[in-house]
C-alpha cells in the first residue's frame, strides 16, 4: 500500500514509533500475564532494525503491535507522528509460518491481497507479477504452496508483502523455518531488495533469535529480556555493507552481543543452589530444559577438556545460542557446571557425574534436585497430602511463588527433572503428581 | 445411514459446561482426597445396574402379550426410559462386536475385502425401516411365547442405525496403521492377537470412541417406530420411551409428549456425561499425534470415580493378581521360530463362502419377490425417488444457508463455541422424529402441505450436523492465516471467500454427507405421518417405504428399499465422493 503520508519535512524523523507500550494478556484466571513493559522504540528511515531476545520475551508481540494486529494495553503506536488506531497503514508483514493460503497458487496468493486493496484487475496482475519476479518465482506462478519448499514459500510470503509496496517491512523470524543454506541466500536477497532505492520500502523491522543473522542484517539491534519483555539495550551496528561474517569487526560485534545476552541470562553471582543460608521460601524458576539436553552438555564438555566457550557450544551442537544458554543455566542450577563469563566449565560434581554409571548419575541428580527450592516446596506439598497432589494444586503453588513465570511450563520441567531423578512420578491420565 | 468419515475431533461434548462448573468446585477440594460418599455412590450405582438388569431379564422372558398398554403417567416414564436405554446399550454392544469382527476381517483378508467393503456401503444406504418388517416377523416366529423375539428385533433395529459408521471407522483405522508401527510389530513377532490387542485396537480407539458416540445418537432416531411398530393389523409394541411418545402423540397428550422429550434429553445428556465422556477421556491415551494442540478433554464423572476407594482397591487387586500370575512359573517359552500366527485361514475362507452363498440366496429371493411387480409401480418409484432426492437436496441447501454463517460466527469465537457447542451437540443427538408432532401442528396451522412440509421435518434432524461440522472447521482455521488476512486488510466478504469457505469446506462436506444421509432416513417418517388419527402422505420414496411396511406389502417394500439404496449409493459415488476428493486435495490445510 502506498503510504498516504503528508510530506514529512524532516527526513530523519522516525517512520514508526512505539511509546511506553505495555501489554498484558488475560490468562483466564483473573491474573493477567504481563508480557511487555514500557517498550519505547522507533523505526527510522532507511534502516534495518532487529529485535533480538530469548523466547517468551514478547518480540513477536511487539511486531504485531507495530502492525496493529494487537492493541497495546497502554501506550501508543505512531506512524509519521500520527497515532495509529487499528492497522498501521504503511507496513506489511512476513510471517514465520508463511501463512499462505494452501488452496491458492503463488500468483493468486499475491493477487488476493492486492484485490483487497481495491486495485483494478490490470494493476493487480501487473503488481503481482512484478513482486513474484522480484523474488525469482516467475516459473512457479501456477504452483500451489504445498509443492514448494520452505524457502520458496517464504519467498511467496515476501512477494505478497512487497506487492503492497509498504514503507516498513515487518518480518517475524522469517528464516527460522527455512534450512540454513536457503536462509543465508534469502537474507542477502532481502537486503538487496531493501537497498533498491526505486521502491517505496524504506525500513525493515525484523524479529530474530539468531545472533549471526542480526549482526549480518541490522543497523540497530534492540536486545530484549524476558518476563516481562523489556528493552535491555540497543546496539548500533555501523559495519559497512556488504558485510563479511568472518571479518574481525564482525566477530567483535558477535562477541559483544554474546556478552550482553550471557550477562543477562547467566549473571555471575552465586546461584542459589541449596546451602542452609538460603531461606526456605526462595524459589527459583526452572529453565524449560530437558534432562537429556543437560546430559548432552556435560558429555560434550567432558570430551572438550571440561570447558568450552558458550558460542562454540552453540555452533558445534547446532543449537541456537539462546537454547544453549537455557541448558547451561539448568546445569548450573544443579551445580554440574559453572560459568565464568562466557566459558562453561564442568564442576567437580559435574566431572564425577560424567564418569558415573546410570544409577550413580540418578543418585547425584536426585541429591541436587532436593537442594532446589522449588523441589523442596513440591515435596513438602506431597508430604502434606499423603504423597499425591493434583496437577492443579501444584500449578496454583507455582503461580503463587513465581507469579511472572508460565506455571505450566515450570510444571512440565519439574516433572521431567523429577522423573529423571526418580524423585517424582506423574500420572498424565489423572493429572496427579506423586512421590516415587 | 451414510458414512461419517471416521473421526473428526469436532464432537466436543456437553462436558464443557459441566467441566466449567466442576473445575472451580474441584479446586476447592484441591488436595486429592478420597471421599466416602463417592464409594457409597459407586456401590449404589452397581446395585441399581444389577436391579435394572434383573428387571430387564424379567421383561424379556415375560409371557408375550399381544398388545402392551402404555401407561402415560409420569411415574411410569423413568422405567420406560430405562428400558429404552438398555435396548440402546445392548444394540451398542452388538454393534461393537460386529465392528470388531467385520472391520478386522475386511482389513485383513484382501479377498473378503473386495466384497465386504462395498457390502457395507450398501448396508448403510438401506433405510433402517427396510429391515424391520421381515426381522420382526422372523424374530417373533422364533420366540413365539416370550418377549425375547420382539425385544431382539428392536435391539437389532437400533443396531442397524448404529453399526455401519463404527465399522467403517474401525476398518479405516486398521488400514491406516502407520507403516513403521506395523513393521515393528512384525519385527518383534507379535502374533495376530497381540498385534490386534496392542497395536491395532489402541490405534483405532480414538476413532471408534467418537464414532460410537455418533452412532449411539443415531440409534435413537427411529426409537418411536422400533418400539411401536405396526405391520398390517399387528401391533408390535414394547414398553419404552419411544412407544410412550407414540401413544402420547396418538392420544394427543401434549403434557406426556413434553415429558417424553424431556426424558429423552436427560437420557442423552446422562449417557454422555456418565458413559461417553469418561470413555473419551480414557481413550485420550491412545492419541497418536504427539502434539495434540487441542486441549485435553476432562470428565467430572471420571474425576469423581477416581476418588473412590473401592475402585482403587479393585484396581490394585487386579494389578497384584496380574503380577502374581506373571511371577508364577511361566510355561516354557515358545521358541523364537514360532513366527507370526495368522488368524486361521480356513475359517476365513469358509466364512467368505458362507457369506457369498447367503448373498446369492438373498439376491434370488429378492428377485423372486420383485418379479411380479408391475412396471407402473417401478415407474412410480422412480418419480418418487426424484421427488425425495429433491427434498433431501433442498433441505441440505437450506441447512447450509443458515448453518454456514452461524457456524463460522460461533467457531471463530472461542467464547461462543465454548458456550454453544454442547447445546448444538445435544440438538444433533436428539431424535428429531420426537419433535415431528409439534412441527406438523405448526405447519398445519400455517397451511403448508406435507410436500414442502416434509423438507422442514428433514431439516429438523439434519441441520445440526452441518452446523457442528462448520463450527469444528471454523475453530481449526490456523491463527496465522487469520492474522494474515487481517494484516492485508481484507474485508469480511473477501476473508470469507479467500479463507473461511475453503478452510471449512472439508468439514462442510462431512456435514453434507451426514445431513443428506440423515435426510434420506428421515424421509421415511417425514413423508408419511400420522397426525391426530389421520394419515398424511406425500409422493416420495420415504412414503412408499412407510406405506408398504404398514400394509405388509413385502414386494413393494423390497422394491422401494432397493430403489432408495440405489439412489443413495449412486449419489454418494457421483457427488459426495467427488466433493471428498476435492476437499482432501485442494482444500486440505494439513497437506
Amino acid at each position: 500500500m502506498s503510504a498516504t503520508v503528508p510530506m514529512a519535512p524532516d527526513p530523519s524523523a522516525p517512520i514508526c514509533e512505539l511509546r511506553s507500550v505495555q501489554k498484558s494478556f488475560d490468562r483466564g484466571d483473573g491474573k493477567p500475564l504481563r508480557v511487555l513493559e514500557d517498550i519505547t522504540l522507533e523505526v527510522r528511515p532507511n534502516e534495518v532494525l532487529c529485535l533480538l531476545g530469548p523466547s517468551g520475551c514478547g518480540k513477536s508481540t511487539i511486531l504485531r503491535i507495530v502492525a496493529g494486529l494487537i492493541r497495546p494495553t497502554s501506550g501508543e503506536v505512531r506512524f509519521h507522528g500520527q497515532p495509529v488506531d487499528g492497522l498501521n497503514p504503511g507496513v506489511a508483514i512476513v510471517f514465520q509460518s508463511f501463512a499462505l493460503l494452501p488452496w491458492m497458487t503463488v500468483e493468486q496468493n499475491v493477487a488476493v491481497v492486492l484485490r483487497a486493496l481495491g486495485l483494478d484487475e490490470t494493476a493487480v496482475q501487473e503488481r503481482a507479477l512484478g513482486a513474484i519476479r522480484m523474488v525469482g518465482l516467475e516459473g512457479f506462478r501456477g504452483a500451489y504452496p504445498r509443492e514448494l519448499s520452505g524457502g520458496m514459500k517464504q519467498r511467496v510470503g515476501m512477494a505478497r508483502a512487497l506487492s503492497t509496496d509498504p514503507e516498513v517491512l515487518l518480518m517475524d523470524e522469517p528464516f527460522s523455518q527455512v534450512d540454513a543454506l536457503t536462509a543465508e541466500g534469502l537474507r542477502a536477497e532481502v537486503l538487496d531488495i531493501w537497498d533498491d532505492r526505486e521502491r517505496n520500502l524504506s525500513s525493515i523491522l525484523m524479529v530474530s533469535h539468531d545472533i549471526g543473522e542480526v549482526a549480518y542484517m541490522a543497523d540497530r539491534i534492540v536486545i530484549l529480556s524476558a518476563n516481562p519483555g523489556r528493552i535491555r539495550t540497543v546496539v548500533e551496528n555501523t559495519l559497512p555493507r556488504p558485510r563479511d561474517a568472518r571479518s574481525p569487526e564482525m566477530l567483535m560485534l558477535l562477541d559483544h552481543l554474546h556478552d550482553i545476552i550471557t550477562s543477562a541470562e547467566l549473571p555471575d553471582v552465586a546461584v542459589t543452589t541449596a546451602g542452609p543460608s538460603v531461606p526456605q521460601d526462595v524459589v527459583e524458576p526452572l529453565p524449560h530444559v530437558q534432562p537429556s539436553d543437560m546430559l548432552g552438555l556435560v558429555e560434550y564438555l567432558a570430551t572438550h577438556g571440561g570447558a568450552a566457550d558458550l558460542f562454540q557450544v552453540a555452533s558445534d551442537t547446532h543449537f541456537t545460542f539462546v537454547e544453549v544458554l537455557g541448558t547451561v543455566k539448568g546445569a548450573e542450577m544443579l551445580d554440574l557446571v559453572d560459568t565464568p563469563q562466557r566459558l562453561v566449565r564442568l564442576t567437580a560434581l559435574g566431572q564425577h557425574f560424567v564418569r558415573a554409571d546410570m544409577d550413580e548419575r540418578q543418585r547425584l541428580w536426585r541429591g541436587q534436585l532436593l537442594k532446589l527450592g522449588l523441589f523442596r516446596v513440591v515435596l513438602e506439598l506431597l508430604a502434606l497430602h499423603g504423597g499425591e497432589v493434583a496437577r492443579d494444586a501444584v500449578l496454583a503453588e507455582v503461580r503463587q511463588r513465581l507469579p511472572r513465570e508460565d506455571p505450566e511450563r515450570i510444571f512440565d520441567t519439574l516433572v521431567q527433572w523429577g522423573r529423571f531423578g526418580e524423585v517424582l512420578a506423574y500420572r498424565e491420565e489423572d493429572r496427579v503428581l506423586s512421590r516415587v | 445411514m451414510i458414512r461419517t468419515p471416521t473421526t473428526r475431533p469436532s464432537l466436543r461434548l456437553i462436558d464443557r459446561l459441566a467441566t466449567r462448573v466442576w473445575a472451580p468446585a474441584q479446586a476447592l477440594i484441591r488436595p486429592f482426597r478420597r471421599r466416602w460418599w463417592v464409594d457409597a455412590l459407586v456401590i449404589l450405582g452397581v446395585c441399581a445396574v444389577l436391579f435394572g438388569v434383573v428387571a430387564m431379564g424379567r421383561e424379556w422372558t415375560g409371557v408375550h402379550r399381544p398388545a402392551i398398554q402404555i401407561d402415560l403417567s409420569p411415574q411410569a416414564l423413568p422405567g420406560y426410559t430405562f428400558f429404552s436405554m438398555m435396548r440402546g446399550l445392548a444394540a451398542y454392544v452388538l454393534s461393537l462386536a460386529f465392528t470388531l469382527v467385520y472391520g478386522f476381517w475386511a482389513a485383513k483378508d484382501p479377498r473378503a475385502e473386495k466384497l465386504l467393503v462395498p457390502l457395507l456401503d450398501i448396508l448403510q444406504s438401506i433405510p433402517v425401516l427396510g429391515f424391520m418388517p421381515g426381522l420382526v416377523l422372523a424374530m417373533v416366529a422364533l420366540f413365539p411365547h416370550t418377549n425375547v423375539g420382539l425385544e431382539l428385533a428392536a435391539v437389532i433395529m437400533i443396531f442397524t442405525g448404529q453399526a455401519w459408521n463404527m465399522t467403517f471407522s474401525f476398518y479405516h483405522s486398521l488400514k491406516s496403521v502407520p507403516h513403521d508401527i506395523a513393521e515393528a510389530s512384525t519385527a518383534y513377532r507379535f502374533d495376530w492377537w497381540r498385534r490386534f490387542k496392542w497395536v491395532e485396537l489402541p490405534f483405532g480407539a480414538t476413532g471408534l470412541v467418537w464414532n460410537s458416540m455418533m452412532s449411539m445418537a443415531g440409534g435413537w432416531f427411529f426409537l418411536m417406530i422400533n418400539e411401536a411398530f405396526r405391520l398390517g393389523d399387528h401391533d408390535f409394541r414394547l414398553p419404552g420411551l419411544g412407544s410412550y411418545m407414540s401413544v402420547a402423540v396418538a392420544e394427543g397428550r401434549t403434557d406426556a409428549m413434553a415429558m417424553a422429550v424431556l426424558a429423552m434429553v436427560l437420557m442423552i445428556v446422562g449417557l454422555d456425561q456418565l458413559l461417553w465422556r469418561p470413555v473419551v477421556v480414557w481413550a485420550q491415551r491412545f492419541r497418536v499425534e504427539e502434539t495434540a494442540a487441542a486441549e485435553a478433554s476432562r470428565s467430572w464423572f471420571l474425576d469423581l470415580l477416581r476418588r473412590s476407594v473401592v475402585i482403587r482397591r479393585l484396581g490394585r487387586w487386579r494389578k497384584a493378581r496380574a503380577r502374581r500370575r506373571r511371577a508364577a512359573p511361566a510355561p516354557p517359552a515358545h521358541p523364537v521360530t514360532r513366527g507370526i500366527v495368522k488368524p486361521p485361514a480356513a475359517l476365513a475362507a469358509v466364512a467368505l463362502w458362507l457369506l457369498l452363498a447367503l448373498l446369492a440366496w438373498g439376491g434370488l429371493r429378492l428377485l423372486h419377490l420383485l418379479a411380479h411387480l408391475p412396471a407402473a409401480y417401478w415407474a412410480a418409484l422412480g418419480v418418487a425417488g426424484l421427488a425425495t432426492l429433491a427434498r433431501v437436496l433442498v433441505s441440505t441447501l437450506i441447512g447450509t444457508a443458515w448453518a454456514l454463517p452461524v457456524g463460522l460466527a460461533i467457531g471463530l469465537s472461542p467464547r461462543l463455541s465454548r458456550l454453544l457447542q454442547p447445546v448444538v451437540q445435544v440438538m444433533a443427538s436428539f431424535p428429531a422424529p420426537m419433535l415431528f408432532p409439534l412441527a406438523i401442528a405448526l405447519l398445519h396451522a400455517a397451511g403448508v402441505g406435507l410436500g414442502l412440509g416434509s423438507i422442514v421435518l428433514m431439516l429438523l434432524g439434519t441441520q445440526w450436523y452441518i452446523l457442528f461440522n462448520v463450527i469444528a472447521g471454523a475453530s481449526s482455521v490456523p491463527s496465522d492465516l487469520r492474522e494474515a488476512m487481517v494484516a492485508f486488510r481484507m474485508n469480511r466478504r473477501e476473508r470469507f471467500w479467500a479463507l473461511y469457505l475453503p478452510a471449512v469446506f472439508p468439514y462442510l462436506v462431512t456435514g453434507w454427507v451426514t445431513a443428506a444421509g440423515g435426510a434420506w432416513n428421515a424421509s421415511i417418517v417425514a413423508e408419511y405421518v400420522t397426525y391426530k388419527g389421520a394419515t398424511l402422505a406425500t409422493r416420495g420414496l420415504g412414503a412408499a417405504v412407510s406405506q408398504a411396511a404398514e400394509h405388509a406389502q413385502f414386494p413393494h417394500l423390497a422394491a422401494a428399499v432397493l430403489v432408495m439404496s440405489l439412489v443413495v449409493v449412486s449419489f454418494n459415488r457421483v457427488v459426495w465422493r467427488r466433493c471428498y476428493e476435492l476437499a482432501s486435495t485442494r482444500f486440505s490445510l494439513t497437506r
